[in-house]
């Protein structure tokens, strides 16, 4: 008797397995290879490297607009480059949207990503392209200090405004920040003070120091403003926008400064996939990406970068580019320089004692 | 989750007569059966990320092994593996004391208390801790005033015995449930007092069990990556270490050697704890334990007891009362308005997507790792000679192997068609590219971490059913299978039961294997939840967190009212000694 | 470490010790209607050397009382002495006595010489006396050659006398028995009870001694207390009980019995007898003091005591006194013959037979016995 609940079972299961297939997919990304069509149609799945609820929107959007089914998933920088070349000879993404262009230049490095010079990238002024076309940008962020002005009046610690600050021993266990490897925010701190301080050892030699500040480096790059706003630490680093967005959230004690030596800013990128099975439709998605409603989208759900379309809105909470002080930063060089500098990074800083 | 001591079949009560007639077709079936269901699912990512870890990149990692970089994360690893073991087993024989040696109002509460860390996803203690216990936690700085850091060696000692220690739990308590209470009175009826008694009777016989849970505890803590992720600090340990090379160095031949440093001390404390502990079962010799131990009546000791697992219980309630509350406020300890905006985003979209995808993968791979626990089970407890040891063996590895090799393993392996030559067997069933999203690959990896507990409680509960059962069923005419369903299946139904809900609970909360093959059409709940605890959204996690634990707490109910039948009388000797 | 384990000075001194005096001892359960009695106000007093074994099917409250007697349970009323000092107010492990368990309840992680030493550790006895004592402990046992032995090697025989040992070498004032030779097999539980009883009586210590087995107990006691529901039916030596049973239960629960009906009894001029008609026939027989009195009386008559003779022809048929033979089953060295009577089956045991004098199945036989051999009791109400 209980044989045949355990058959019945049985076969239940067998073709809940045959069905769950489907229920995962909401949509096969082997079945729509049609190259040559100009209909769009079918799916495309993005790399997305921005905020979860900044992709959730960007691609809802996209999807109303146009029918393609858009899905994402959100990963860091170097997670997506990692996901890309683990992929590589069958790819499981169409685009990678959003993200520091750091980690495109080493996609493109590696053969990862296809050359798309869209139409609409034309209205994009050049510093914020690819010479090459193997990325456009879609925003701009400066990096800056995320700090809690409760934790650092209990410290008795001004509001930092140099890189020095982050230095004072005050401060001990008090600085949160992403790991270089895989968050482009991290990578962008550590490329900053490359840039500022003259070369490669001099800016490891600053990271070692301020490592001793440092509570834990988290895998995500904008989870330092989250560490400060709630209080575990006095000053996380991540690009000014997020840090309003944390306030906005409700994190009040936090406030935005930026250092006074310069600081470095990342610009977000939208590239193409070499090798995406719905090319057709990756296209039009980077196309959209790039006109001002679509990008007009990131302050409704609390994202305040700088928008690289012109014509885009300009929001009281954004950063004023002007008045801040930056550094000359190459983004060619810098994401040349990436794996090798991060490999030096883990095996001579992170795992090290703090002193 | 917890090795009992009965995992070899050896000669017992009932003692196991050789077979000399060869096998029938249907259990020579059921071998090749088993042993390719075993080769594709453990042996042969095993076999990958040896070959990997012994790459260029992997040498590389092997030789710099002893570089005072890697030889701090290997000294914090292990560390961190003796902290836990031993604090885990203390707490675990605590609270297994207080239930078999104390009469109190609320016992059955404690146990559901004790057993709870099971249903839950390991970073959900870390996450309560942080927001309790952390520099701005709830309870240090607005009730204590103080600021201790949690982050690193302290935090995670406290969080991975925490989340570990149920396992500690059940192991003593079934030790203790099983200890012959005429010995205590034979001690005391020659003159020793409850403290001598205890000292020289009860804790040396206990010493297996408080062996076999440190060891269990010991690989469970370092094998745990979720936890070192979140609260770690800069305390590195050689789960992160992996996960860092592949996911943002992308070398996976040093993430598969640092993995393999890790496997190193898992099968070897799985090995001793096997043979050892078999070797010197020493819980009840002769007779059958008559009446039941002695409670303890004396005031102080109650006291002493009652406090500290009051103390432990009131802690869990806490925290899981943290993780619940938290899902429903806006950042708790922060701003605690009330706030549903965090159970939205988990139910829609993503969130629920996630929900569904892993409730239905860990519903599918429950009852293949159920049946097939139990298969090797019989195989190797009535049908085999010669390859039982060796089955047995491959039938625990998917649980002696860390979460974090496996995961690497499976992704080297599954993420391409598998195939000789230009000839494709499998299709790719890991990573993007995958069929089905790779949900294959998760519910693969689901099934051969569930197994060797079925397998575990399978060996122990047909170990107590007399062979001459079988040869009665076998004299009146019934086959091999038909005595299979009738007669033993009935009697081990106890045992399937407590193999099913582990695999269930097992497979929704784990993290560590899944994390390298998950895809963007396969959302998993626990990859979901690292996410969100990375990024520092604490109340989605929270939010996620609780329905995570509805969801299994659920599933289990059901579990037991449908496989359970109360028309079969409790067989003598199935008692909960098989259930963890 | 406490002091009131007796020490060694005292076991030497020559007054008799270990008198155990139970007086109105009740172990009750449960309140109002629900209330069980295990135990209903029993009196027993077991004297110095003496060796009294509690009889009685399960159920009886034999091991309960014994249990309390040890302090593993505490008795809702009465009180418990040994040699006038009050025992209920200390526990176990300092009452001087030593109990022997059903499952030997040998320290599975000592040797065979660490479990028997253990008491003697507790008392801090001197390495050099410890050795000597467990030494002469194994060797009265047998054991010496298992020393070093881990009790898992050991077979049941070996472990109950490992057990007894242990109990033995601390010298008590009492040895406790709770059915201690239940789990070994027919011939080795003779051997043993051999084995205890002759070395109780070397050692003249106080022993209680809980069985079912009335074989047991017979070859055993001193006396014999046999119990039921929880209340003592007789208390006597086994031939006593044998003999002279109190009442049908407990002639029932001893040895094999015939209750013949019986009818016009009336006191008889002898002392301690009374006349009967049974079987058809007149007869002064040994009777129970109450056996008179009661409404009705059966005799007792044991199957050994049944004379059978063939009924050979023209024999005087009297009523009663010959029966039918149902069944006549040759155990080599008895016949036990079941004879259908008018009176009710009787079951007759002839020793020794002759073989070829077995009567055989369906044939009339006679039946007599000695009145002396015959023992009217109350019937049981």
């Amino acid at each position: 008797m209980k044989r045949i609940h355990a058959a019945a079972g049985a076969t239940a299961m067998s073709l809940a397995l045959l069905m769950s297939g489907c229920a995962v997919t909401s949509t096969d990304s082997g079945d729509n290879g049609s190259t040559g069509s100009d209909e769009l149609g079918g799916s495309i799945t993005i790399a997305c490297g921005a905020m979860e609820d900044w992709c959730q929107a960007m691609t809802t959007a996209f999807t109303a607009e146009t029918g393609v089914q858009a899905n994402f998933v959100r990963l860091s920088s170097g997670e997506t480059v990692a996901r890309l070349d683990a992929a590589r000879d069958n790819p499981e993404f169409d685009v990678w949207h959003g993200g520091p262009v750091d980690g495109f230049g080493a996609a493109r490095d590696a053969g990862l990503l296809e050359a798309y010079d869209s139409p609409n990238a034309a209205a994009i002024p050049d510093k914020y392209k690819d010479a090459d076309h193997y990325w456009t940008g879609v925003y701009v962020g400066a990096l800056g200090f995320c700090s809690n002005t409760k934790v650092l009046d209990e410290l008795g610690v001004d509001v930092p405004d140099s890189w020095e600050d982050l230095l004072d021993p005050k401060l001990k266990g008090q600085i949160s920040t992403a790991h270089p490897s895989t968050s482009g925010t991290a990578f962008t701190t550590l490329w900053t003070q490359v840039t500022r301080l003259g070369g490669e050892e001099e800016g490891l030699e600053y990271m070692k120091k301020m490592h001793n500040n440092v509570l834990q480096y988290s895998k995500s790059g904008t989870a330092p403003g989250q560490i400060a706003g709630r209080g575990e630490v006095a000053v996380g680093l991540v690009f000014s926008h997020d840090c309003v967005k944390y306030q906005e959230e409700g994190l009040t004690d936090l406030t935005v400064s930026f250092p006074k030596e310069g600081t470095g800013y990342e610009i977000g990128g939208v590239a193409l996939v070499k090798g995406s099975k719905n090319k057709t439709a990756a296209q039009a998605y980077i196309d959209w990406t790039l006109t001002a409603e679509a990008q007009n989208i990131g302050p409704t759900v609390g994202s305040y970068q700088v928008l690289t379309n012109p014509d885009a809105a300009v929001d009281d909470r954004m950063v004023k580019l002007e008045d801040v002080e930056f550094v000359d930063y190459d983004f060619v060089a810098a994401a040349a320089a990436k794996p090798g500098l991060t490999a030096r990074f883990d095996a001579e800083i992170a795992a090290q004692p703090k002193e | 989750m917890t090795i009992s001591n009965a995992t070899v079949p050896r000669a017992r009560r009932f003692s196991l007569r050789s077979r000399e007639t060869p096998l029938d077709l249907t259990t020579r079936i059921a071998v090749v059966l088993v042993v390719l269901i075993l080769g594709v699912l453990i042996v042969l990512p095993l076999v990958n990320i040896l070959s990997s870890a012994v790459s260029e990149q992997g040498l590389a990692v092997f030789n710099s092994m002893f570089s005072s970089v890697n030889l701090q994360v290997l000294q914090n690893t292990v560390v961190l593996g003796v902290l836990v073991g031993a604090i885990g087993t203390v707490i675990g024989f605590l609270l297994a004391y207080v239930q078999v040696r104390l009469e109190f109002r609320g016992k059955k509460l404690l146990h559901l208390l004790a057993l709870l860390p099971i249903v839950s996803p390991p970073f959900a203690v870390a996450t309560a801790v942080i927001t309790l216990f952390g520099r701005s936690g709830i309870i240090t700085r607005d009730l204590l005033g103080i600021t201790p850091t949690l982050y690193g060696l302290p935090g995670l000692t406290i969080v991975l015995s925490l989340s570990f220690f149920p396992a500690a739990y059940m192991n003593m308590l079934g030790l203790m449930r099983s200890l012959d209470p005429s010995l205590d009175e034979a001690a005391a009826s020659i003159g020793a007092n409850k403290w001598r008694t205890f000292v020289t009777v009860t804790l040396p016989m206990l010493v297996p069990g408080f062996a076999s849970s440190f060891l269990l505890l010991f690989v469970e803590a370092i094998a745990d990556l979720a936890n070192p992720l979140v609260i770690g600090g800069d305390f590195t340990v050689l789960s992160s270490r992996a996960y860092i090379a592949i996911t943002g160095e992308y070398n996976v031949g040093a993430g598969a050697a640092y993995s393999l440093v890790l496997l190193l001390p898992g099968l070897l404390v799985f090995l001793i704890q096997r043979y050892w502990a078999t070797r010197k079962s020493v819980v009840s010799v002769t007779g059958k334990p008559a009446g039941r131990p002695a409670v303890i009546t004396s005031i102080p000791a109650r006291i002493v007891l009652l406090t500290l697992s009051g103390l432990l219980a009131l802690l869990i309630v806490t925290i899981y009362a943290t993780v619940i509350v938290g899902g429903f406020v806006k950042i708790l300890g922060i701003n605690n308005e009330f706030d549903l905006s965090h159970y939205r985003y988990v139910l829609s979209g993503i969130g629920s997507d996630a929900m569904i995808t892993t409730t239905v993968l860990a519903l599918i791979a429950t009852p293949i790792a159920g049946v097939l626990g139990l298969v090797i089970a019989w195989l190797i407890t009535r049908k085999l000679r010669r390859g039982r040891g060796l089955i047995d063996f491959l039938g625990m590895l998917g649980l002696a192997v860390p979460g974090t090799v496996l995961g690497i393993g499976y992704a080297l392996t599954f993420n391409k068609p598998l195939g000789f030559g230009n000839v494709a067997i499998l299709p790719a069933l890991a990573g993007g590219g995958a069929v089905l999203g790779g949900a294959i690959a998760i519910v693969m990896v689901y099934v051969i971490r569930s197994s060797p507990s079925g397998q575990r409680s399978g060996v122990a509960a047909l170990q107590q059913i007399d062979v001459a059962i079988d040869e009665a069923s076998a004299s009146l005419g019934a086959s091999g299978v038909t005595t299979f369903r009738k007669v033993t299946l009935p009697l081990i139904r106890p045992a399937l039961l407590s193999g099913l809900i582990y695999a269930f609970a097992r497979s929704m909360t784990t993290l560590s294997p899944i994390i390298f093959i998950t895809t963007p059409q396969t959302k998993i709940m626990t990859s979901q939840i690292l996410s969100e605890v990375d990024a520092g959204r604490f109340g989605n996690a929270f939010a996620y967190c609780t329905i995570l634990i509805v969801i299994v707490m659920s599933v289990i109910g059901l579990l037991n009212l449908f496989v359970r039948d109360s028309s079969v009388p409790k067989a003598a000797g199935l008692s909960s000694a098989t259930i963890n | 470490m406490s002091t009131t384990l007796p020490t060694r000075t005292e076991q030497d001194a020559e007054k008799p010790t270990g008198e155990l005096v139970l007086r109105d001892v009740e172990k009750s359960f449960g309140v109002g209607e629900n209330r069980v009695t295990a135990v209903d106000h029993i009196n027993l007093t077991v004297k110095p050397g003496e060796f009294v074994t509690l009889l009685g099917p399960s159920g009886c409250g034999k091991t309960t009382t014994l249990r309390m007697i040890a302090g593993f349970e505490s008795p809702t009323s009465g009180s418990v002495l040994l040699d006038g000092e009050d025992m209920l107010r200390l526990t176990p492990d300092r009452r001087p006595m030593a109990m022997v368990f059903q499952s030997y309840a040998l320290f599975p992680h000592m040797t065979v010489f660490d479990n028997v030493a253990y008491g003697l550790k507790l008392r801090k006895v001197p390495a050099k006396q410890l050795k000597e004592e467990v030494g002469f402990a194994l060797a009265s046992m047998g054991l010496t050659a298992l020393a070093d032995r881990a009790p898992n090697q050991l077979s049941g025989g070996q472990q109950q006398r490992v057990a007894l040992a242990r109990a033995m070498v601390v010298k008590p004032k009492v040895l406790l028995f709770d059915e201690p030779l239940s789990n070994l097999d027919a011939k080795l539980r003779v051997q043993m009870r051999l084995e205890i009883r002759r070395l109780q009586r070397l050692l003249g210590i106080s022993s209680v001694y809980v069985t079912h087995d009335q074989d047991e107990a017979m070859s055993l006691s001193d006396r014999i207390v046999v119990m039921r529901s929880g209340r003592i039916e007789q208390v006597g030596t086994p031939d006593e009980i044998y003999r002279t049973p109190e009442s049908v239960f407990v002639a029932d629960f001893i040895g094999r019995a015939n209750f013949l009906d019986v009818s016009e009894a009336s006191t008889s001029s002898r002392e301690g007898h009374a006349d009967i008609t049974v079987l058809g026939q007149r007869m002064s027989a040994r009777a129970h003091r109450d056996a008179v009195a009661a409404p009705e009386s059966v005799l007792l008559v044991r199957p050994e005591a049944i004379h059978v003779r063939r009924f050979a022809e023209g024999d005087d048929k009297v009523a009663g006194n010959h029966g039918r033979v149902l069944n006549a089953v040759f155990y080599g060295e008895s016949v036990e013959y079941e004879i259908e009577t008018e009176v009710g089956t009787i079951v007759a045991v002839v020793s020794d037979p002759v073989y070829e004098e077995i009567v055989p199945v369906g044939d009339l036989v006679g039946i007599s016995f000695d009145p002396e051999r015959a023992w009217l009791l109350p019937a049981a109400s």
